[in-house]
């Protein structure tokens, strides 16, 4: 299932525009979507997580099949 | 009374918003884009926002803050590029006494540091920028 993703923060700069399109497996958890979108940036994905449309998801969570996603990296808000 | 916002922010509505015949005190906090940082001189900061889960999560930390506290807490953060001198996140609290006040002001702007998804870049007057580092979300997860 091909899903968009958005990116923020320094993501944002590294040439991939302010969104992906990744290819996730029925039922991924967030970590395997964190790992397939390792491969398609190509980047360090390390202290960042997956959201959805109004809350962070654990490693083991699964994504939701509709709403928005969102891979964030670390904070730094205020 | 919480907002991501692109507008200017403003410090006395926030205040008049958490007023009340009841409070001895008013307690704020406004954050301000500094012209300085690390020793490089700054233009202007560029603040990124995943604005759904943000308002959201401002929302809950308002919230924590009143169940914490008698007080009454109105916060806003800006989002968009700002120059030296704009404010980027604006916090009031009001209670009938200072401690609570004061208390809250700062538990709110902890929190929005380590919770909010919110990015800020810095420009440098020498044309270049960077992002800064920040907390990662993995530790601040809420149940």
């Amino acid at each position: 299932m091909k899903r968009v993703i958005e990116l923020y923060g320094r993501l944002r700069d590294a040439g991939h525009g302010a969104v992906v399109r990744a290819e996730l497996p029925p039922r991924a958890t967030a970590r395997q979507t964190l790992a397939a979108l390792r491969l398609v940036l190509g980047e360090d994905l390390a202290g960042c997580v997956l959201a959805a449309t109004d809350c962070t998801l654990a490693p083991n969570d699964r994504v939701p099949a509709k709403g928005r996603l969102a891979v964030l990296p670390p904070v730094c808000g205020g | 009374m919480t907002r991501i916002t692109k507008a200017p922010l403003d410090l006395a509505r926030l205040c008049r918003a958490t007023a009340s015949p009841a409070h001895g005190a008013s307690a704020s906090f406004v954050g301000v884009v500094r012209a300085v940082h690390a020793g490089r001189r700054v233009k202007a900061v560029s603040y990124d926002c995943f604005v759904p889960l943000a308002e959201k999560e401002l929302a809950r930390i308002a919230a924590e803050a009143r169940r914490r506290w008698p007080v009454t807490v109105a916060v806003e953060h800006r989002v968009g590029r700002l120059a030296v001198g704009e404010a980027s996140v604006a916090i009031a609290a009001g209670s009938a006494h200072r401690a609570e006040a004061f208390e809250a002001c700062r538990f709110v702007l902890e929190e929005i540091k380590h919770r909010l998804p919110v990015w800020k870049k810095e420009h440098y007057v020498r044309g270049d920028g960077r992002w800064l580092p920040g907390c990662s979300l993995k530790k601040a997860r809420p149940a």
